[in-house]
């Protein structure tokens, strides 16, 4: 006998129908995402446990020897792990510092702002390699801009051979990267800028509030999200920064400007050790998810929406 | 109704999207036909500069050959490297590609990945047609792994302007050699003109310094990994690269300076030598200017037999491409390096492996090169050497510049490199 649904069941039904539907218009996406990225990243994780040159029949199962091994042997791992822990914190600091600095001064209403937007956004849109060509060429010891410049203004004594001193290498080829990176910041800060009404400001200065307790008050809290995303995104593209070092200097000298990116490029492509190249590309997700989740985390609890 | 048409919309987005990830034509699967005579299509990876000719000549023999259409992908030195690698983890190595010998080109061979060219080396006669050296740089384990394309002699080239300006002639001796060095710096000219970006170029200076101090038979198994590189004589020649640092004889900053940045030095005189191949006087006239005013000497090594560097190039055949593609690319190996096609773009063509060639006035030095090499010759040491002990090599000659290693320190360096390579 058939039995008419009650209330109750078609309640139920049209609850669990509302909690699918988000999935049914993720399913795209997240089967792209499982396809091209999870189950590619797991791969390389388990190639990760086995010595191997990528394409021999065979792979050699060494368990945590690819890792012991550039924690403990490998001198240039170190290093490049200290070349991004450098290179996170000086786009965390100058690049978004300085990202944010421009799109306050291009949030007023100043004569030619939508010009001076494109100019210092255009470097973004370069490719990193010819970002890395240019600036290599005004590198140069003999004939570079840098040096002639330097020259001119008759600070000689301040030249030198910016890509071939491994103490100056790896701060030109952020510099040449600060140069590309800081429009992106600058626009995202500027579209934040945009949805904060006036009323606040206004408020403020009948209350005799200074520009910098504007900023601090006011700004910057309601800039919270688009910091949030600035500072995630920043933080994601300096952990495997790689084409433009890799153009400028290789890597060198002397391996001083190699970062995770890099170095796990030379094992993987030049060396054929996938499986050391593959314990590299792992450290750099487990410490890019060890900082990235947590501050996303914490500081989206924290948001006012 | 709704969520009919929600569920209908989300799976028609990701048909769409699935089918928008799906692989695109690569341009050389596609076989026709042409006129009953199916029509073969190729793809052919190669070099870029001093490979002019190439492109004239894939042409003609498209033109020769119509029912084969060849896809040509050039490259720079370094990037057709990477490419090559990871096409060969991701299986998608072109029919046919450029490859230098030694452990550039031994990968391939070594892994499966080309075809064994034995018999039809025999079947076609190379004996007859190829340098036998190049033959044998081309060969990997008993198996014949590649067309041979170049038989390179390295040297040491000089603008004869310097030398003119400071009354200098080619050295003989090693010690003439250092003497020229200090009158070239005091001269006002950068004395080598060397780039150490990617290594290799400053590591044919030090290849020499380790055949002068090292003599032939150490050096040999040197790069055999037969010795250690904890040695006196390499210990030397690893001062002598940190003597010459130090006293400027090398370009500003040379460490991370690209080697067309120093040959550019060499163009304007700023620089007085370089260490270039049988190829650069093609170089040259492609940088507009007159191989007339440029000469060459085989490294003074002070050695019996006085040995110059040497390399092959060769051309790979994918081996898990079809019998029809690797026929292809084998008749266009073979035209490539034919003695017409060779003395059609002789001027371009660098240093053939192919026997039996003219020589253009265009190249005058190219005789000279291959001359030099009579007496013996090296395998050069990017090529004799794995891969990561390479790589050690070229970090020694960063940190010696620096000195952040001493010669010892570089040489133990080295030795530790090849036991963590051993030990693979």
């Amino acid at each position: 006998m058939k039995i008419a649904p009650t209330r109750f069941d078609k309640g139920e039904n049209r609850m669990t129908a509302r909690a699918l539907k988000p999935w049914l218009f993720l399913l795209p996406a997240l089967t792209i995402y499982l396809i091209v990225i999870f189950v590619p990243s797991l791969y390389t994780f388990y190639l990760s446990f086995f010595k191997w040159n990528g394409v021999a029949a065979d792979k050699v199962f060494v368990g945590l020897d690819n890792y012991a091994d550039l924690i403990l042997h490998d001198s240039v791992f170190a290093r490049a792990l200290k070349n991004n822990l450098l290179w996170t914190a000086g786009s965390l600091i100058l690049m978004i510092g300085i990202g944010l600095m421009l799109a306050l001064l291009l949030n007023k209403r100043i004569k030619g702002r939508i010009v001076f937007r494109g100019i210092f956004y255009f470097p973004y849109v370069l490719s990193g390699v010819i970002v890395a060509t240019s600036w290599a060429w005004m590198y140069n010891p003999t004939q570079g801009f840098v040096n002639k410049l330097l020259e001119t203004i008759g600070l000689e004594s301040w030249t030198r051979a910016w890509l071939a001193d491994p103490e100056t290498a790896l701060y030109a080829v952020f510099i040449a990267a600060l140069w590309q990176g800081v429009g992106q910041p600058m626009v995202l800060f500027l579209a934040g800028l945009q949805t904060i009404p006036h009323d606040p400001y206004e408020a403020a200065v009948l209350d005799g509030a200074k520009p910098y307790q504007s900023f601090w008050y006011i700004t910057f809290p309601l800039l919270r999200e688009t910091l949030v995303i600035v500072v995630a995104t920043t933080m994601i593209a300096s952990m495997k920064v790689y084409d433009i070092i890799y153009a400028m200097t290789g890597g060198g000298p002397a391996e001083s400007t190699q970062v995770l990116s890099s170095w796990m490029y030379y094992q993987t492509f030049k060396f054929a050790n996938i499986g050391t190249g593959s314990a590299i590309s792992f450290f750099l997700v487990l410490i890019t998810m060890v900082v990235i989740i947590p501050y996303v985390y914490y500081t989206t609890k924290r948001s006012h929406l | 109704m709704k969520k009919t048409i929600s569920a209908l919309l989300s799976l028609l987005l990701a048909g769409v999207m699935a089918a928008g990830c799906g692989s695109g034509d690569n341009g050389s699967s596609e076989d026709g036909q042409n006129g009953g005579e199916k029509k073969v299509a190729i793809s052919f990876w190669a070099l870029n500069t001093g490979w002019e000719w190439l492109e004239p000549a894939v042409k003609d023999f498209e033109n020769a050959n119509p029912n084969i259409d060849v896809e040509l992908t050039q490259y720079e030195v370094d990037p057709i490297k990477e490419a090559l690698k990871v096409a060969a983890s991701s299986k998608t190595l072109p029919d046919m590609w450029f490859t230098w010998g030694g452990t550039l080109g031994s990968f391939y061979p070594e892994n499966g990945l080309t075809m064994d060219l034995t018999q039809i080396a025999k079947d076609h006669r190379w004996s007859e047609i190829y340098n036998k050296a190049a033959i044998d740089m081309s060969t990997y384990d008993g198996k014949v792994s590649g067309i041979p394309v170049h038989l390179n002699v390295l040297g040491m080239w000089y603008s004869k302007n310097v030398y003119d300006k400071l009354k200098l002639q080619a050295p003989k001796t090693f010690a003439e050699f250092e003497s020229q060095l200090a009158a070239l710096k005091n001269g006002g000219v950068v004395p080598l003109a060397f780039g150490s970006k990617g290594g290799w170029h400053t590591m044919r200076l030090t290849e020499q310094l380790i055949e002068h101090f090292a003599g032939p038979e150490l050096h040999d198994k040197l790069n055999r990994l037969e010795a250690s590189w904890n040695d006196p004589a390499v210990i030397k020649a690893f001062e002598k690269i940190q003597e010459y640092t130090d006293k400027g004889y090398f370009p500003k900053g040379y460490s991370s300076l690209d080697p067309t940045e120093a040959e550019s030095l060499f163009y304007q005189e700023q620089a007085a030598m370089i260490n270039e191949g049988t190829w650069f006087d093609g170089n040259i006239m492609e940088n507009g200017f007159d191989p007339n005013n440029y000469d060459v000497f085989k490294f003074p090594n002070d050695q019996t037999p006085s040995r110059a560097s040497v390399f092959a190039e060769m051309f790979q055949i994918n081996g898990g491409s079809s019998p029809e593609k690797q026929e292809a690319a084998v008749k266009l190996g073979e035209y490539l390096t034919r003695p017409e096609v060779v003395n059609k773009y002789i001027e371009q063509y660098g240093s053939p492996a192919t026997l039996n060639v003219n020589i253009s006035e265009k190249t005058p030095h190219l005789k000279t090169l291959l001359d030099s090499a009579g007496d013996g010759a090296f395998l050069i040491t990017d090529q004799a050497l794995p891969q990561e002990v390479v790589q050690k090599l070229f970090e020694a000659q960063d940190k010696l510049a620096f000195h952040e290693w001493t010669p010892q320190q570089a040489a133990e360096a080295m030795d530790e490199a090849i036991a963590k390579y051993k030990s693979k």
